[in-house]
């Protein structure tokens, strides 16, 4: 069986200003293939020093104008090189991003709506679909009130479900959760977790906690710092939390443990390039 | 609270000769002030100088004391309760109309400290009022000034929201037409008034064009900025929502800066009412300002300073439209929770 790689990145890198006195190279050498394994969305959370690049790595993946395409290499997604953002590739960001001149409903629905010719969906079936998804990540009875009016995890809430909605593949989540407090993160943390199971995208998530790391990801990924590239991959340590309350996880002494381990890693990877 | 009394506090505790000395203490004592002298009747010499020195200390303490309650009165950014606001704002206003009073005061025009030709007062102003309404008449002159300006903003509208709208998405847009809009910035526009006279004659076209003028001069910019002001992660969002270039711009631009160019619009329209005397002043015409010229001309000058009060409520008026009609259309703004 040959599975299709939904991402694969091959000899990236990119430079910043290149050519000028201020050129900043944040990615080297970054390679790596992920199957698209149906049934199963993997999860690979990143860890890494500030300005390492780690953002510039979703960027790359998303596409963005402003840093694709990399100065060397190449940026594939579903085996074909990527041109630019599309709606096949669901992005979270740490801002919150909630249109503000809509409500809850008509947030979750946007992505349809522009969509909806692609999509052949009538009004009824796009409200019925993003009523759906709003009732999935908790915020049912909060759908007609605007973005203002929620708190800064129900906002990520909305983030997440007009991403879902659209069904992505793929998902990048740019440390969405570190402008919350801790019991909203590890409410967050739930919710992601609940909502695996029927996602099952492939998602890369961004972020400086190491046990948001360790309990979220099926692989971790340690970056180096810039020029930043992939310093250790931990596949198999990590137990398989989905099902269990992220705190009671997190606080148990194996966890704590693996944590431990990835900490020591971090440490001598930024140690040894300095 | 009360921090700037505790700075002082300790200083009550010092020496009255100490507070004496420094004059620039903070807070002295008022205590002092009606203190005995502790000396006998007989006066000995170097009692002069002595009252002297007293009297000295004295107006120091007071002064000192003084300022300590100016400083425990005025606090960086406290919070004044709506009544106590309300008081203050109304004390120059009254401040400013006690003076117009007391200087046009006097029962012949002869006891006037400044003549009623030259300002006439409060009273004779507001019992011009039924001359203004009914000689000059104030309703339709000020609906031609309303036209006008509402005419003048329209013009304006249509050429600065567009542009504004594609120099604030594109930069190309932007690099294309910013010099001219730099340039516009430092004009002075009074001197647009005769640019205008000399293309455009006196007619209505001349003041369409030169309000037209000073309105797109004014709100480019800030259009410009409104749609500056939009956030990145709302247009990358839609990117990965699948948003194509019409759409972020119509949508993500347009409908997230919405309220900020609203803003912009009320601010404009509110500049509208120094530009239309502007360009009413140059002849005896309608309008407004026409009836300034006519008043300073022919008189009565009352009415110069009751058009001045008629177009201060007018556009005081229609701000509060303006901001009942945002409120309307953007019931979502920032600090209006639910």
């Amino acid at each position: 069986m040959t599975a299709v790689p939904i991402v694969e990145l091959v000899g990236v890198e990119k430079t910043f200003n290149a050519g000028t006195p201020h050129a900043y190279t944040a990615l080297k050498d970054v390679s790596f293939r992920i199957d698209d394994r149906p049934g199963y969305g993997e999860f690979i959370a990143i860890i890494g020093p500030s300005g390492c690049g780690k953002s510039t790595l979703l960027n790359l993946i998303q596409g963005f104008p402003d840093v694709y395409p990399p100065t060397r290499g190449e940026v594939r997604v579903h085996g074909r090189r990527v041109t630019g953002p599309g709606r096949d590739r669901g992005m979270i960001f740490q801002k919150y991003s909630s249109f503000p001149q809509l409500t809850v409903l008509d947030n979750v629905t946007f992505g349809l709506e522009i969509n909806h010719r692609e999509l052949h969906l009538g009004r009824a079936a796009m409200q019925e679909q993003a009523m759906d998804m709003i009732r999935h990540v908790g915020l049912l009875g909060h759908e007609d009130k605007y973005p203002h009016q929620l708190s800064g995890g129900q906002q990520q809430r909305v983030a997440i479900a007009r991403s879902l909605v659209l069904k992505p593949r793929i998902l990048l989540m740019d440390e969405p959760f570190s402008a919350l407090d801790e019991p909203t993160r590890f409410d967050m943390q739930r919710l992601i977790t609940e909502l695996w199971h029927d996602v099952q995208a492939t998602v890369f998530l961004v972020t400086h906690s190491i046990s948001e790391a360790v309990y979220l990801g099926d692989r971790l990924w340690i970056m180096t710092p810039a020029p930043g590239t992939i310093g250790a991959v931990f596949d198999d340590v990590i137990p398989p939390t989905r099902d269990a309350d992220p705190l009671m996880v997190q606080e148990s002494s194996e966890f704590k443990a693996v944590v431990r381990e990835v900490a020591r890693t971090f440490n001598e990877i930024e140690a040894e390039s300095r | 609270m009360g921090d700037l009394e505790e700075i002082g506090e300790p200083k009550n505790g010092e020496t009255r000769d100490a507070v004496a000395a420094d004059g620039d203490a903070a807070v002295a004592p008022v205590a002092h002030t009606g203190e005995p002298t502790g000396e006998g009747g007989a006066q000995p010499p170097g009692f002069v100088q002595r009252v002297a020195t007293r009297t000295a200390r004295q107006v120091d303490a007071a002064a000192a004391s003084l300022r300590a309650a100016l400083l425990g009165w005025l606090r960086i950014r406290e919070e004044v309760p709506t009544w106590l606001a309300w008081i203050l704002g109304l004390i120059p206003i009254a401040a400013v109309l006690g003076l117009w009073w007391a200087v046009t005061a006097g029962a012949t025009p002869e006891s006037r400290l400044i003549s009623p030709t030259i300002l006439p007062s409060p009273l004779e102003v507001v019992l011009s009022f039924p001359s203004l309404w009914f000689d000059r008449a104030l309703t339709r002159n000020l609906l031609v000034s309303l036209s006008r300006v509402v005419g003048g903003f329209a013009v304006a509208v249509a050429i600065a929201f567009p542009l504004g709208l594609a120099m604030g998405a594109f930069t190309k847009v932007k690099a294309m037409f910013n010099p001219l809009a730099v340039f516009g910035a430092y004009l002075p526009i009074p001197a647009l008034v005769p640019l205008t006279l000399s293309l455009f004659g006196t007619g209505e076209e001349q003041k369409i064009a030169f309000l037209a003028l000073a309105f797109v001069i004014y709100l480019l910019p800030l259009i410009v900025a409104a749609v500056d002001q939009v956030d990145q992660v709302y247009l990358k969002t839609a990117y990965t929502l699948g948003a194509d270039r019409w759409q972020v711009l119509r949508r993500v631009l347009l409908g997230v800066a919405w309220p900020a160019i609203y803003q912009s619009l009320r601010q404009g329209f509110g500049i509208g009412w120094s530009y239309i005397i502007l360009a009413e002043m140059v002849d005896i015409g309608h309008g407004l300002g026409g009836i300034i010229i006519i008043s300073q001309r022919r008189g009565p000058r009352e009415h110069i300073y009751l058009v001045l009060l008629v177009i201060v409520a007018l556009a005081y008026v229609t701000d509060r439209v303006w901001s009942v009609v945002g409120r309307y259309l953007f019931p979502y703004r920032e600090g209006r929770s639910a």
